[in-house]
């Protein structure tokens, strides 16, 4: 038989079209999909997310998966774009039986809301730790996987109240609604604390000019300045600036500017940045961490924060449908809810270095380390906060 | 000069559709869109709302820069503005959902016609830098009016009505978008065959001359940027429908860029090309995530290994559309179109 251009074609066609038939998912698979920004602007933390959803479901499907049940992931790109995400979940859930769902945005979890809550089948978690999403009766089937940004404020304040009383603090926020989201309530507590808060200071998002709000913070000579809303610029430029000018602030961020990665390349300036850490890092060997060997053990090189919270997530999606297997219970929104909910005094296997209770949508606990120049290493600062205890 | 279509009179000269066949294409078109909610999965019907959105901006973009040579970097931050009037409309006034989305173009257009004063006197480069401007004014006002915006937090917006019918999922709204891109892409289409489109053209082949040629250019380069405005402002509205979250951040300045690679990638100053540009821009992504999807089962964790390589992918198409194709989508559809006219006299 001689194959003519024609026949090769069509043996090529239906080739690719078997080829593309997704692996079959088993009826009673449970499964995690996920809209992940693996390109754009947060595809650092996407990737990391996405590795470590990755790791901890291949971890529970080598112990047996969930009474028997394998635990499948499905994840696409969403460039960090609200419509895509959107498009994603579509997609996904169109093909799958989902029952839990990776969001990647503050934007994505807003506007997907009324949609999970019709649904009602699906449990979401996601890269947002949103103040407004930490509220259960608006947002009843999603949850975060450590504080809300007000939270980690309130981490911040609470141990500046505990190593200086009285100290008068800074807040440097990005204009966006990352960016703002904790400042008001944060002032707040401050107060509440005993803290003076001397300067509020908002810069565009993508500031690189920052010596006019140098000369603010010069002004109001604070004891402590906290970042939010920014990943890695301009805080460099802030640091450095504050050093060449001999400001005595102390420099503090929250989860995203935390990466262990970010700050070597900045050097001496960042020495002594301190920030709100809800994970313990790659490398932290202080006590008993199962999990985190299993992750070094996995991956021999360092795995970022964004790994961390990938990892956490898909450990407490897992918990959930577990016990709400255990309970008969159908897996939908409600149920896996309350099961994450019913979770007390949880050993997370070192992940947080104190075990965890999940109430409301958060899990309002972390921890202060500091960037160590010499060492090139983040290194705890305080021991485990827990809000409201 | 195609075969069988001499024309007996002047209206059959103008006419949208001169043949037949073209007829029967368009009907057969229609057929198909109202069938496809019926046969098409949500995911597939989330697609076409959210194309059909953006072939109404895309469309009154082409307008004001494709048509009347005005080059305008607002159009997403229009879009916002009819996105804020209707989730206003809708959560503050409870006003009926049509009203609100005329109410949108409406404002849109009055915005658009304010933000178009500088076009009188500059043009090219100069007038993008000015639409750029009012855009970040418009942004500013979003994030800031709070009384009427809510702030950075945005407005959640409940689903449109329409004679007591819950409009919520993509195939409802399916129903109300794509009529509605029709009538905005038909409005497009005979408003070239107007004396105001036509004025357009001349303002946008030299302003002088269309002058000299008694073209009022201060009503006419407004009425243009009014127009391009109503689109966005009633593409906005379906998108605040559509998506039910309006924040400062849903209509970011990159979008802009998006609606504007759109015009020249699908063909500036064409219909058909306003529309094809944004089918391009909007489903061209989806599709090499298809591409990803082949790929799976060969390379292990092909999302995340693929997932850069794609937006290179998707990069390099619109670069090669720009060299070998500077006339853009619309030109290779006539290319095509004229094949099958002379066919098989020349081929």
């Amino acid at each position: 038989m001689t194959l003519t251009r024609r026949s090769a074609l069509a043996l090529a066609l239906a080739a690719g079209t078997a080829l593309a038939a997704p692996a079959a998912l088993a009826a009673d698979d449970i499964v995690i999909a996920g809209s992940i920004p693996l390109t754009g602007v947060f595809a650092f933390a996407g990737v990391g997310v996405h590795a470590g959803i990755q790791d901890y479901v291949k971890i529970a499907n080598d112990a047996g998966g969930i009474e028997g049940r394998k635990i499948t992931y499905v994840a696409e790109d969403t460039a960090y774009k609200v419509d895509q995400s959107v498009a994603v979940f579509n997609k996904l859930t169109g093909a799958n039986k989902v029952h839990l769902y990776y969001g990647d945005s503050t934007g994505f979890a807003k506007t997907i809301n009324p949609e999970l809550n019709r649904r009602g089948s699906i449990l979401m978690a996601g890269a947002s730790f949103a103040t407004e999403l930490n509220d259960p009766k608006a947002y009843p089937n999603q949850f975060m996987a450590g504080p809300d940004y007000t939270e980690m404020f309130g981490i911040l304040l609470q141990h500046i109240a505990k190593v200086k009383p009285g100290a008068k603090v800074a807040f440097v926020n990005s204009d966006t609604e990352f960016g703002r989201d904790p400042i008001a309530p944060s002032e707040a507590m401050a107060k509440k604390l005993g803290l003076d808060v001397v300067v509020k200071i908002v810069t565009p998002p993508t500031a690189v000019d920052v010596s006019t709000e140098i000369l603010k913070l010069r002004r109001a000579d604070p004891d402590f300045t906290i970042f939010h809303g920014y990943v890695l610029a301009p805080l460099p430029e802030f640091m450095t600036q504050a050093k060449q000018l001999g400001l005595k602030t102390k420099f503090m961020g929250t989860f995203w500017s935390m990466d262990n990665s970010l700050w070597p390349k900045v050097g001496d300036a960042a020495d002594g940045y301190m920030g709100v850490m809800p994970y313990r890092y790659y490398f932290d060997t202080e006590g008993k961490s199962s999990m985190l060997e299993k992750i070094r053990a996995m991956r021999p090189e360092y795995q970022s924060t964004p790994y961390m919270q990938g990892f956490l997530t898909a450990m407490l999606f897992v918990e959930s449908a577990r016990r709400t297997v255990k309970a008969g219970k159908e897996l939908n929104g409600a149920n896996l809810k309350a099961a994450l909910n019913s979770i007390e005094n949880f050993d997370t296997g070192g992940i947080i270095g104190t075990p965890i209770t999940i109430k409301g949508n958060s899990i309002p606990v972390g921890r202060v380390y500091r960037f160590d120049a010499a060492k090139k290493s983040m290194v705890a600062e305080s021991d485990w906060i827990q809000l409201g205890k | 000069m195609r075969i069988g279509t001499a024309k007996q009179t002047y209206a059959a000269d103008e006419a949208l559709f001169d043949t037949n066949v073209q007829r029967a294409w368009m009907g057969l078109f229609i057929a198909l869109c109202v069938a496809f909610p019926f046969m098409a999965s949500e995911y597939w019907l989330y697609m076409a709302c959210l194309v059909a959105i953006h072939v109404i901006s895309v469309t009154g973009l082409n307008i004001v820069t494709g048509f009347t040579g005005l080059v305008s970097l607002g159009q997403a931050a229009f879009m916002g503005v009819g996105a804020y009037a209707v989730a206003y409309a809708e959560t503050k006034l409870g006003t009926p959902a049509l009203l609100n989305l005329l109410a949108a173009g409406l404002l849109t257009a009055a915005v658009g016609a304010l933000v178009g004063i500088p076009s009188l006197r500059v043009k090219g480069l100069y007038l993008a830098i000015a639409t750029i401007a009012s855009s970040i004014i418009l942004h500013f006002i979003f994030a800031n009016w709070d009384s009427v915006t809510n702030g950075v937090k945005g407005v959640s917006v409940p689903p449109a009505r329409i004679f007591g019918v819950e409009l919520g999922r993509p195939f409802a709204l399916y129903f109300l978008i794509l009529p509605l891109a029709f009538l905005s892409v038909l409005g497009a289409a005979n408003l070239f065959r107007t004396r105001i489109g036509r004025a357009f053209i001349a303002i946008r082949d030299r302003d002088i001359s269309a002058e000299v040629l008694g073209i009022p250019l201060l009503r006419y380069k407004l009425m243009s940027f009014a127009l391009a405005s109503f689109y966005a402002g009633v593409a906005g509205g379906l998108w605040a429908y559509f998506f039910r979250v309006v924040t400062p951040e849903s209509f970011p300045f990159v979008y802009s860029i998006f609606f504007l690679a759109a015009i020249i990638v699908g063909g500036m100053g064409s219909i058909l090309g306003s529309i094809l540009g944004a089918v391009f821009m909007t489903m061209v992504p989806e599709v090499l995530k298809i591409g990803v999807g082949v790929a799976s089962p060969l390379l292990s964790d092909a999302v995340a290994v693929l997932s850069p390589v794609r937006t290179i992918v998707f990069g390099i198409l619109i670069i090669g559309f720009l060299v070998f194709e500077p006339h853009g989508l619309a030109e290779i559809w006539s290319r095509i179109r004229r094949f099958f006219h002379l066919w098989p006299f020349k081929t």
